[in-house]
């Protein structure tokens, strides 16, 4: 099903899946300003940087063609936008790789960095997400101050974009069980918009059984959760291994490379 | 419509992620003072809804090559006040970020101001300045239609300014903020009568919903409704919509690993080819003076290789050859784990 | 001591005007296991959601000696919980741990205490090791038994359950019956299923068109075939009580 294939990873088990998802979410998000600030001029050292989310994945048991796919998937906008960039800075520039030295626009060079730089942040992104249920995801991102009312709309629209795509491929499954021959493209509008105007009022049924379920369980106004996050030696650890790894990078290798 | 982490500069990216979390802090707090449950509920089921609909985009009929796909905040904002829309936009911004990697983190800000808080409010305060006072079947359409044209085109302008403020990409302002609009109006357009569509089916079918107290006397004519919501089907099928935008543009090669279920694609998805073939007409005939591209392809020797050259070859296979190594061991650590608990 | 449920001529119109219930009296004792049976819109969801205190209507209810209205709703919420007829309605958390935490955590237990319920009433259902899955992971069944210990954790007096049989197969519906046999509460069920009802319940209430038709053994009112065909309900075999 469709929705298996969205988060069938995350509640896999493996020593990062494990890990708390603050960590991991703050790693994301050092990790990724480590890599935005790199200098536009150097391409090469982005695949030094792609070790560390390769490495989680790895660790975590995903797939790399799955990681791939995905970045190919939402690649379309940006990689428009960077090929825009050798249509218009023409400055000369040399690149050197290896035994081999040539002549590039500067443009390209900025085509190529900013590439580099999407394929490597989207792995560390996709590294977080498939490692981590979304429940956790949203206990963690609570817990580093997002606003509770957000977190609960978060909760409640992961849910419910499940049972939403459930209830259409119903529809759609019943709409097909039924259709003999093409009845021609006005009657089919009719029943196409009959069937969205029919989501929408179904869809508003149900939040209105949600909130009286919710009534029914003592609901007051108040939303209280559980407190179930706490920091092991492995998180600390893992804390350490980025740090570590991002002082690496940034003290001998970039000014080797850069 | 998604920005990417990587056209914007980290300044700029702290700056609009701190606008984006202290707007979202403020709001919260505020809504927090009037939610109830069913406000609760109604915002997960709508932003479920919307969520869906944003899902699926569609050909713009005109524009070769281009797609755009809803927003859906202006509906919202009038369903459910510009404040509880602003934080649905918000969630569903974060969620198509975080599990479908559509927008980068770091850009997260700006996406949510783009897509979320601009629209909500801009949107709601047209709707409600020409809906002020007597509401009409007129001034109902009208107020719609121009809330999302305008909302939409805000949060397009902004894409091109924030990327142009970050310095990243090359391309001028001017291009950039053109196509951008141009796009946008027409999605700003279709969004208007699709949100006007379904106000009006909502008016007749479930009149407690909307939070505007528009009167009874208000009713659209079926067909119209019907027409545009219609429209919005094309847009909305579920992921297996009728006129899905498939058509691959020689930009757009990713199209072809797209699988049966269609993800995310970003508003707009290459520029008109007609620009950038006008663009590569000037720049192959204007000269360059530093432009040793010609040059080298004319037959002169390169430029002598220094050690730059070596040093970057070795980063980037140290790397690699770092990454098998760890495939392995990672490997080697599950089949180990896998024997010992069999 | 007061009856679990009384209910004293209430009728319920629906906001367009429809009547939806009409001068329902119904006498339920603590312990009891009633089935409520009748076609399709009799009026048996309606009068659940009477019975758990969501409708206003004339007449007067009373859950455990208190009357349904807006000061004692909190403590009628602790009494009775009410399991609906989709699942996925309240199966509204991103995992169902929460799910099932969330009654408890609403009634201001401890932290521990809530934990400790979750897990007992978990056990009880059979879906431990489902706890840290979110809600879509689980099959039709699962989420039936799930919706179950929404409620069950709540540690209610008295429960009741809108078509609780409906849309499962076979070897859900035994662990079903299984489970609604093994509690101890007060139980009303509504179900259009007279087969599912004859084994469930001793006493059966039968409600059509907004009114109660009749009120008695499972035995005297199931396997009058004349009264089950006239309100469109199925005739069961004399060897099922």
């Amino acid at each position: 099903m469709h929705h298996a294939y969205l988060d069938k990873f995350a509640y896999q088990d493996s020593p990062v899946h494990r890990l708390d998802s603050r960590v991991k979410f703050i790693s994301l998000v050092v990790f990724t300003i480590a890599v935005l600030s790199l200098p536009r001029t150097s391409v090469s050292i982005l695949a030094c940087y792609a070790i560390g989310p390769f490495a989680v994945l790895a660790v975590g048991g995903i797939p790399l063609r799955f990681a791939l796919k995905q970045i190919m998937l939402v690649s379309p906008f940006i990689a428009v936008l960077a090929l825009s960039c050798p249509l218009y800075d023409k400055t000369a520039a040399s690149a050197y790789f290896g035994p081999c030295a040539f002549e590039i626009s500067q443009g390209w060079l900025r085509c190529f960095a900013i590439l580099g730089k999407f394929v490597v942040t989207m792995l560390a992104l996709i590294a977080l997400v498939s490692t981590t249920p979304f429940s956790d995801l949203l206990v963690g991102l609570q817990k580093l101050g997002t606003p509770k009312l957000l977190v609960i709309q978060l909760g409640l629209l992961y849910r419910y974009i499940f049972v939403l795509i459930d209830k259409v491929q119903h529809m759609l499954r019943a709409r097909a069980s039924r259709k003999l021959r093409n009845l021609g493209y006005r009657q089919e509008l009719r029943i196409a918009s009959s069937m969205v105007g029919s989501i929408l009022v179904r869809s508003i049924d149900t939040a209105e059984n949600i909130n009286i379920a919710m009534q029914g369980r003592g609901f007051d106004g108040k939303w209280r959760s559980l407190n179930k996050l706490q920091m092991h030696s492995t998180d600390w650890l893992f804390a350490a291994i980025v740090c570590c790894f991002l002082l690496i990078l940034e003290f001998f290798i970039k000014p080797i490379l850069i | 419509m998604h920005m990417a982490n990587e056209l914007l500069s980290v300044p700029v990216a702290a700056g609009t992620l701190g606008i984006a979390a202290g707007a979202l802090g403020i709001i919260c707090k505020k809504a927090k003072e009037y939610i109830t449950s069913d406000k609760l509920a109604l915002m997960g089921i709508l932003g479920a809804f919307i969520f869906a609909a944003q899902m699926v985009n569609f050909q713009l009929p005109g524009m070769p090559g281009t797609s755009g796909h809803l927003v859906g905040a202006v509906l919202l904002a009038i369903i459910l006040g510009p404040h509880l829309a602003a934080i649905v936009m918000s969630s569903i911004v974060i969620v198509q970020c975080l599990i479908f990697q559509d927008g980068g983190l770091l850009a997260l800000g700006c996406n949510i101001i783009n897509m979320a808080l601009v629209p909500s409010y801009l949107g709601y305060g047209i709707y409600k300045t020409i809906t002020i006072g007597k509401i009409s079947r007129r001034r109902l359409y009208f107020g719609g239609l121009l809330a999302c044209i305008i909302s939409i085109e805000a949060g397009a302008t902004l894409v091109p300014i924030q990327a142009f403020i970050s310095g990243v990409l090359v391309v001028p302002l001017k291009t950039f903020l053109l196509t951008m609009v141009g796009v946008h109006l027409l999605v700003g357009i279709i969004e208007g009568l699709i949100t006007v569509a379904v106000l009006g089916y909502l008016q007749q079918v479930r009149p407690d919903i909307v939070s505007e107290k528009l009167s009874g006397k208000v009713r659209l004519s079926k067909k119209a409704v019907l027409i545009t919501l219609g429209a919005f089907t094309i847009i909305t099928a579920g992921g297996l919509s009728l006129v899905a935008s498939g058509f691959p543009d020689g930009l757009e090669w990713s199209y072809a690993q797209r699988p049966d279920q269609p993800d995310f694609k970003p508003v707009i998805s290459n520029e008109d080819p007609r620009i950038t073939a006008v663009d590569e007409f000037q720049s192959k005939y204007t000269p360059m003076p530093d432009y040793s591209g010609r040059d080298s392809k004319m037959g002169k020797p390169a430029k002598p290789v220094g050690t730059a050259g070596w040093t970057s070859f070795a980063g980037v296979v140290g790397s690699i050859l770092t990454m098998c190594l760890i495939w392995l061991l990672a490997k080697l650590l599950r089949k180990n784990k896998k024997i010992h608990t069999q | 001591m007061p009856s679990a449920i009384e209910i004293k001529d209430f009728s319920y119109n629906y906001p367009d005007g429809t009547n939806a219930l009409s001068e329902i009296t119904l006498n339920i004792e603590h312990g009891e296991k009633v089935a409520l049976i009748g076609p399709n819109g009799a009026g048996k969801s309606t009068l659940l959601l009477a019975i758990g205190g969501f409708l206003q209507g004339q007449g007067r209810v009373l859950i455990d000696g208190f009357e349904v209205k807006k000061q004692n709703l909190k403590k009628i919420r602790r009494i009775i919980g009410c399991c609906f007829e989709d699942p996925d309605d309240q199966l509204f958390m991103p995992t169902l741990f929460d799910d099932v935490a969330f009654g408890p955590l609403n009634m201001c237990l401890e932290q521990k205490e809530v934990e400790k319920r979750v897990i007992e009433t978990l056990n009880f259902v059979g879906l431990a090791e489902m706890s840290h899955k979110p809600p879509h992971h689980l099959s039709a069944g699962q989420k039936r038994a799930a919706s179950i210990a929404t409620i069950l954790a709540m540690n209610p007096k008295i429960m009741t359950f809108d078509e609780p049989d409906s849309s499962l197969d076979g070897r859900h519906r035994n662990n079903l019956i299984r489970l609604l046999q093994g509690l101890n509460q007060t139980l009303v069920i509504a179900t259009c299923n007279t087969n599912f009802a004859a084994v469930i319940a001793q006493r059966v209430v039968l409600i059509d068109n907004g009114k109660k038709i009749a009120d008695g053994k499972s035995q005297e009112i199931l396997l009058d075939s004349d009264l089950m065909l006239e309100h469109g309900l199925e005739v069961i075999s004399k060897n099922l009580i």
